[in-house]
C-alpha cells in the first residue's frame, strides 16, 4: 500500500475545492468500500479527503417524508424508530450490512456511490422513490436514484461532485415496504440476491388492522385469507431487485400486473413469475443463475407479504419474524 | 475422584489476559534486529514450463537485499512427505501456489513492489484436475519422473470375508459420498522470522505446531545445503490457531531460511490473508463408495469402503490421512468384516494436509450418512440401529484396537433424549432430526516413531514452579490443562505455575500438538513430573517435621501432618530448606512419558492409541422448501472425554469443533476452477460467523479412563467429526432428499427437492 494524503474538511465547499484540479483524488466516507480497493491495489489515490466531519451531510429529518444525509451511519439509521416503522424496507437492509464494526462507520452515501450491483440499500431507496441531493461547485441539483445508477460501480455523479443526501417521499399508514437479502451467513455477507417491495393498499377509509387473537401467531398467508372479502386492492407498488443485473433495476412489469388488483397470495406468487422473468442473473462463484431467478420468484412473494403484513399488523417489531 | 481442587475446575485459560489485551506477540508482532522483509512470487499457471526468470530489475530496485529463485536451492533440496516438494521450482510449475522466486528487502513494501519487476515467461502445459481422470491409463504424468499419478502408499486394510457377508447380508445399503476441500482459517496466518548466527546455526521463529519435527525438517535442510553439524532453535510465537495446518513445514520456511543464508540477516516471511487460502494446505477432497450390510435384526456384517483423495501437486503428511480414516472404518460400531482401499492421487490442484479430524470426517460421513440408509432399508430407527451396534469396552476391534473406557451409547442416548428424538423424527415437515456418532483416537496417536512429551518441573525458593514442557499451546488451552494438573498434584495455585513451551532449546521433545493427544500426552507427562517432585518435597517436608511421609498432606501451599495439623510447613519453606543447607539442592525433576500405544503393522493392524474417544451428535433442522435453506433449530454434541479436566475449555473445543463442523457440512468449500482458487476470501469463503451459531448444547460424558491423566482422554478433534452427517440425515428426515457431496448448499437440496417432486408427480 503507498501512501497518500488525508484531508478532513469541515464543509461541504471546502472538500469540493480539495477536489479540484486533482486527478488522482477520493472522496471517503466510512472507507469501507475505499480501504478495500486500496488494499487490493485497484485504486492509489494519491488523496484521500474525508467526508466524516462535515455537518451537512449528517443530517436525519422525518418530517413530510424522509431525508438522510449521505455520511449518516448506518447505526444511526437502524436505531431511528421512525425509519422502522415506516421506511421498514430500508431498516430491514441496513441492519444486514455486513457486521455492527462495519455498520459502525460506513455509509449509505458510500454505499450508492460505489454502486455495486449487490448493494443492500439501492432496492430499498428504489421502492421507496428516493431522489438524491448533489452538490457541485456550481451549486446543488437532484434526480431520481433510479436515473443516478448509470451501471456498475457507475453513478451520475461529474467530478468533484458530492452526494448530499437522500430524500423520500411521505407514505401513508396504509402502505408498508421490505427487503429481503439472500444469503449464505448470516451475518458478513453481501445479498446472493435481493429484492425490497412497498405496497400501498387501498383500505377504503376503513381500518383493515387485523385486531383479533389470532394476529399475533398466524401466519400472513392466512390472515390474507380471511380477509379475502375485503377486496383489498394494491393501490401502488414497487418492487425492486439486486445482483439480478448489473445496476439494481426495478421490475416494473411485475409492478404493472400487481398495481390496480385485489391482492392474494396466489397472484403475489404470479408477480414473483413475472419479476423473475425480468431479471437477468448470471452464473457465478456466489450463485448459479437458475437459482438466482427461483430466488427472485420466492423473495418478491415474501416481501410483498411482508409489506402487506405490515401494512396489516403495523406493530410488528413487537413480534417475531413469522415469515422466516 | 473426590477432592480435587483444581482438576474438574472451570479455570479460565492463562492467556486469556494477554490475548484480551492485546499483549501477546503473535508472528506478525514480532520484530528481530536488522530484519528484512520476504515475499514470494507464485505461479501464474498451474502447470507450466518457465521458460525464462528474469530478476534484475528487481535486484536493481533499492532497498532488496537479495532474489532467489528454482536455481539457488542448493542440491537440488526438497521436502515434504515424500520429499516431492523444492521450496522454489523451477523447470515445471504443477499449481497456482508454486513459489517460483522470493524477495527479500528492507520494507515489506518494497518486497511487494519487487514481486511485481520479476519478470517470468511461462509456456502454458494441460493442467489435470480431477483425480478420476489423472488415475486413468495412460493419463499425462504430474510429476514426470514417476510411473503413475497414484502415490506409492499402501493404503489397504482387509479383516474377515466382505464378500461372504454380503452374500449373507439381509439388507444392504450403498452409494457413494464425496467431500471438498476446506481451509483451517487460522485468525493468526502463518509466518516465521528465520536467522543464522555467525557459525551458521538457525534459529526459527515460528508459529508451527510440531517443534521438535519442524527442527529436525530444518536441520535436514540444512545438512542439505552443506551446513553440517549446525544447531536448529524453533521458537514458537503465539500460535493463533492451528488446526493442523502448521503441522508440517511449508516452503516459505525454508525460503526464509535460504533469503537469510543469502543476506546474512534475520528474514520474515508472514503470509496476507489472500496467501494464507492460497498457500496453506486444505483438507483434503475425497470420493468414496461405501456399502455396508445388516442382518434381520439390524447388526452390521459388513463394511466395505474404496475412496480416492485428491493429494494435490505435493505431497505432505497430510496423505497418510487415510491411516485415521481406518480408525472410524475398521472400528467405528461393531463390525465383523472390513475391506478399505484408498488412493491419493497427484493433481495440478493445491496439496493437502492434516485438518482437525485428520481424515475421520470424511470417512464418518460417509459411514453415518449410510448407516441412515442402511437403517431405512432394514425399517429399524437411525437411533435403534446405532444403540444396537454401538461399541463397549472390552471390545479388540479388527484393527486391534483395545477398546477401555467407553461412553458411546452414554453420548447416543443423551442426544435422543434431549433432542426429543422419538417426538420429532418422522414427521417429514420441513422439520427433521438426524444423528451420527464417531470413534476417534483419544489417547494419542503413533504415526511417528515416537508418540511422547517430556516434561521438565522446578520448583523455586519461594514456592513457585516453571513447567517446561514439549506441547504446544495453540489456543487449545493446553498451558491452562497441565497447570491444573500441576497444581492438584503439588497442592499449589494454578498462578502459581508458570508454563515455558516455545523453544526447542529449552523444551523437552514432543511430537506435536496433532490427534487430540496434548492433554493425555503432555498431561501424563506432566503429572509424572509433579509426582516426581511431590516426593522428593515430601522426603525433606518428613525429615523436618520429623513425621513419616504417608502421614504428610500437601494443600494450599502448606505440607502438614495428618496426625497432628499443628506440624506444618509451608512449601516454600521445603524448598528453601532444601536450597540453602549444606549440600544444597534445588528441586528439579523430568518425565518423558511415550504411551504405550503401536504403531501400525503391515496389515494396518496394532493399537493406534490407548483409548479411543466416542462420542454422538444430534441436531434439528428446517429446511426451508421454497429456498433449501437450512436452519438449525437445536445442537447436541455429546462426547465421552474420560474426565472433564477443565470443563469450560472442553465445551470450547465441543463448540469450535462443532461449528467448523457446521461450516464444512453447509457452506465451507474452496472453489477451485481448473487449478485457480476462485475464493481466496472471508467475503466468498463462507466461514460461519458468531451470527451464524445455533443453540448449541455440549454434552460432557465422563468415562473414566485409567490411562488418562486424572482420568481425561482426547478432545480436540471430535467436536467436527459427526457433524455433517448428522446434519444431513437430519435434512433427510425433514424433507425427504440425502445430500451426498458436501457442502450441502441450499441450491443442491433444491434441486434434489425439484427432482424429488418431479419423480412423484
Ligand atoms: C466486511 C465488509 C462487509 C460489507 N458488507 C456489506 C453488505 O452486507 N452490504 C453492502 O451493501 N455492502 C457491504 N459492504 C460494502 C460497504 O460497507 C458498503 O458499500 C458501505 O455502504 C460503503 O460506505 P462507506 O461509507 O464505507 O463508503 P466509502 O468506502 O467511504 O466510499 C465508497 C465510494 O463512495 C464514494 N463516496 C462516499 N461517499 C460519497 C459522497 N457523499 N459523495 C460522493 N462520493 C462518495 C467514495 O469515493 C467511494 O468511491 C461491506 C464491506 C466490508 C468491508
Amino acid at each position: 500500500m503507498k501512501g497518500y494524503e488525508y484531508h478532513k474538511p469541515q464543509t461541504v465547499k471546502e472538500a469540493i475545492d480539495l477536489m479540484e484540479g486533482l486527478e488522482n483524488a477520493k472522496y471517503i466516507a466510512g472507507g469501507t468500500d475505499v480501504m478495500v480497493l486500496i488494499r487490493q491495489k485497484k485504486l492509489a489515490p494519491a488523496r484521500l479527503i474525508s467526508l466524516r466531519n462535515i455537518g451537512d451531510l449528517n443530517y436525519m429529518e422525518t418530517e413530510g417524508g424522509l431525508r438522510i444525509g449521505s455520511a449518516v451511519t448506518y447505526n444511526t439509521i437502524a436505531k431511528n424508530d421512525f425509519v422502522q416503522r415506516r421506511y421498514s424496507a430500508l431498516a430491514d437492509a441496513v441492519k444486514k450490512v455486513g457486521s455492527l464494526q462495519i455498520r459502525n462507520v460506513a455509509t449509505m452515501g458510500g454505499n450508492i456511490c460505489n454502486a455495486a450491483p449487490s448493494a443492500d440499500t439501492a432496492c430499498p431507496l428504489l421502492v421507496l422513490d428516493a431522489s438524491v441531493i448533489i452538490a457541485g461547485k456550481t451549486g446543488e441539483r437532484e434526480m431520481s436514484l433510479d436515473d443516478f445508477f448509470l451501471g456498475p460501480n457507475k453513478v451520475a455523479l461529474e467530478k468533484g461532485e458530492i452526494l448530499k443526501g437522500f430524500t423520500m417521499p411521505a407514505f401513508g399508514e396504509n402502505t408498508g415496504s421490505a427487503y429481503f437479502k439472500h444469503t449464505r451467513r448470516q451475518a458478513m455477507d453481501l445479498p446472493m440476491l435481493g429484492v425490497a417491495a412497498r405496497v400501498t393498499i387501498d383500505i377504503g377509509g376503513s381500518e383493515v388492522g387485523c385486531k383479533d387473537a389470532f394476529c399475533t401467531v398466524d401466519s400472513i398467508s392466512n390472515i390474507l385469507k380471511r380477509l379475502e372479502d375485503e377486496n383489498l386492492v394494491c393501490e401502488d407498488v414497487r418492487i425492486a431487485m439486486g445482483v439480478v443485473a448489473p445496476r439494481p433495476i426495478r421490475a416494473r412489469k411485475a409492478e404493472e400486473a400487481l398495481k390496480g388488483k385485489v391482492i392474494s397470495e396466489k397472484l403475489f406468487e404470479e408477480i414473483g413469475e413475472i419479476a423473475a422473468s425480468e431479471s437477468q442473473p448470471r452464473d457465478s462463484i456466489r450463485g448459479e443463475a437458475w437459482y438466482r431467478r427461483d430466488m427472485v420468484k420466492v423473495l418478491t412473494k415474501r416481501a410483498i407479504l411482508k409489506a402487506v403484513d405490515r401494512v396489516i399488523r403495523p406493530d410488528d417489531t413487537i413480534w417475531p419474524d413469522r415469515l422466516w | 475422584m473426590d477432592g480435587l481442587k483444581f482438576v474438574g475446575q472451570r479455570v479460565p485459560k492463562k492467556d486469556a489476559p494477554l490475548k484480551a489485551t492485546g499483549d501477546a506477540v503473535y508472528i506478525q508482532d514480532l520484530k528481530v534486529p536488522g530484519m528484512l522483509h520476504g515475499k514470494i512470487l507464485y505461479s501464474k499457471y498451474p502447470h507450466a514450463r518457465i521458460v525464462k526468470i528474469d530478476t534484475a530489475k528487481a535486484l536493481a530496485l533499492p532497498g532488496v537485499k537479495a532474489v532467489l529463485t528454482g536455481a539457488d536451492v542448493p542440491n537440488n533440496f526438497k521436502f515434504g512427505f515424500l520429499k516431492d516438494n523444492p521450496p522454489l521450482k523451477s523447470g515445471k510449475v504443477l499449481s497456482t501456489r508454486d513459489e517460483i522466486a522470493a524477495v527479500a528487502a528492507v520494507s515489506l513494501e518494497i518486497a511487494e513492489e519487487a514481486l511485481d519487476l520479476i519478470e517470468v515467461e511461462y509456456e502454458e502445459l494441460p493442467g489435470i484436475f480431477d483425480p478420476l481422470t489423472a488415475m486413468k491409463e495412460g493419463s499425462a504424468l504430474i510429476h514426470e519422473e514417476l510411473k503413475s499419478n497414484v502415490l506409492k502408499l499402501p493404503w489397504k486394510f482387509v479383516h474377515g470375508d466382505v464378500e461372504a457377508a454380503k452374500k449373507e447380508s439381509a439388507f444392504i445399503a450403498e452409494d457413494t459420498f464425496s467431500t471438498q476441500w476446506v481451509t483451517h482459517c487460522c485468525l493468526g496466518t502463518s509466518g516465521c522470522v528465520a536467522t543464522f548466527d555467525a557459525s551458521n546455526n538457525l534459529t526459527v521463529y515460528s508459529n508451527t505446531q510440531i517443534p521438535s519435527l519442524a527442527q529436525n525438517d530444518f536441520l535436514e535442510a540444512l545438512k542439505t545445503f552443506g551446513l553440517k553439524k549446525k544447531r536448529v532453535r524453533v521458537i514458537q510465537a503465539v500460535i493463533g490457531g492451528g488446526f493442523g495446518s502448521k503441522l508440517d513445514t511449508y516452503a516459505y520456511e525454508y525460503i526464509a531460511i535460504l533469503l537469510a543464508l543469502k543476506t546474512r540477516k534475520p528474514v520474515k516471511i508472514v503470509f496476507s490473508r489472500e496467501e494464507e487460502f492460497l498457500a496453506t494446505s486444505p483438507r483434503q477432497c475425497t470420493i468414496t463408495k461405501i456399502s455396508q450390510g445388516c442382518d434381520k435384526d439390524g447388526r452390521l456384517t459388513f463394511r466395505e469402503m474404496e475412496m480416492v483423495l485428491d493429494n494435490g501437486a505435493y505431497t505432505s503428511w497430510g496423505a497418510t490421512t487415510p491411516s485415521v480414516m481406518m480408525v472410524p472404518i475398521s472400528s467405528l460400531y461393531k463390525v465383523p468384516n472390513i475391506k478399505y482401499t484408498a488412493k491419493c492421487v497427484y493433481t495440478n490442484n493445491t496439496y493437502c494436509q492434516a485438518f482437525r479430524g485428520y481424515g475421520n470426517p470424511q470417512a464418518t460421513f460417509a459411514i453415518e450418512s449410510c448407516l441412515d440408509q442402511l437403517a431405512e432399508k432394514a425399517g429399524i430407527d437411525p437411533h435403534e440401529i446405532r444403540r444396537i451396534n454401538a461399541n463397549e469396552p472390552g471390545e479388540l476391534t479388527p484393527q486391534n484396537f483395545k477398546i477401555t473406557s467407553c461412553g458411546m451409547k452414554d453420548c447416543i442416548e443423551e442426544v435422543v433424549k434431549r433432542l426429543d428424538w422419538k417426538g420429532k423424527r418422522g414427521k417429514a415437515d420441513g422439520r427433521g432430526v438426524g444423528m451420527a456418532s464417531l470413534i476417534h483416537v483419544g489417547g494419542a496417536a503413533r504415526v511417528y516413531k515416537s508418540d511422547g512429551c517430556g516434561t521438565i518441573i522446578k520448583v523455586d525458593d519461594n514456592g513457585k514452579v516453571d513447567v517446561i514442557t514439549g506441547s504446544s499451546e495453540i489456543g487449545q488451552g493446553s498451558d491452562t490443562i497441565i497447570a491444573q494438573i500441576v497444581a492438584e498434584v503439588l497442592g499449589v495455585g494454578v498462578d502459581d505455575i508458570n508454563i515455558i513451551n516455545n523453544d526447542t532449546d529449552v523444551c523437552p521433545w514432543d511430537v506435536g500438538a496433532h490427534a487430540s493427544r496434548t492433554t493425555f500426552v503432555a498431561g501424563n507427562s506432566a503429572l509424572g513430573a509433579a509426582e516426581k517432585i511431590r516426593d522428593q518435597i515430601m522426603e525433606i517436608a518428613a525429615k523436618t517435621l520429623g513425621e513419616p511421609v504417608e502421614a504428610l498432606e500437601m494443600k494450599d501451599g502448606i505440607i502438614f501432618s495428618k496426625n497432628d495439623k499443628e506440624k506444618n510447613i509451608p512449601f516454600g519453606k521445603v524448598l528453601r530448606k532444601a536450597h540453602y543447607s549444606l549440600g544444597g539442592r534445588m528441586l528439579v525433576a523430568e518425565n518423558f512419558y511415550d504411551p504405550p500405544n503401536e504403531n501400525f503393522d503391515q496389515t494396518f493392524r496394532g493399537n493406534l492409541s490407548v483409548t479411543y474417544a466416542y462420542g454422538a451428535h444430534g441436531v434439528e433442522v428446517e429446511v426451508d422448501k421454497e429456498t433449501g435453506q437450512v436452519k438449525i433449530l437445536n445442537y447436541i454434541a455429546a462426547h465421552d472425554v474420560g474426565k472433564a479436566i477443565n470443563p469450560m475449555l472442553l465445551e470450547g473445543q465441543i463448540y469450535g469443533g462443532g461449528l467448523q463442523g457446521i461450516g464444512y457440512a453447509l457452506g465451507e468449500r474452496m472453489i477451485y476452477d481448473k487449478g485457480y482458487l476462485k475464493n481466496g476470501n472471508f467475503l466468498d469463503y463462507k466461514m460461519p460467523t458468531v451470527r451464524d451459531v445455533p443453540p448449541v448444547q455440549a454434552v460432557i460424558v465422563e468415562s473414566d479412563e485409567h490411562a488418562g491423566p486424572f482420568g481425561a482422554k482426547g478432545i480436540g478433534e471430535p467436536g467436527l467429526v459427526p457433524t455433517a452427517p448428522a446434519i444431513a440425515n437430519a435434512i433427510y428426515d425433514a424433507v425427504g432428499v440425502r445430500i451426498k457431496d458436501l457442502p450441502i448448499t441450499p441450491e443442491k437440496i433444491l434441486k434434489a427437492l425439484k427432482e424429488k417432486a418431479k419423480q412423484n408427480g
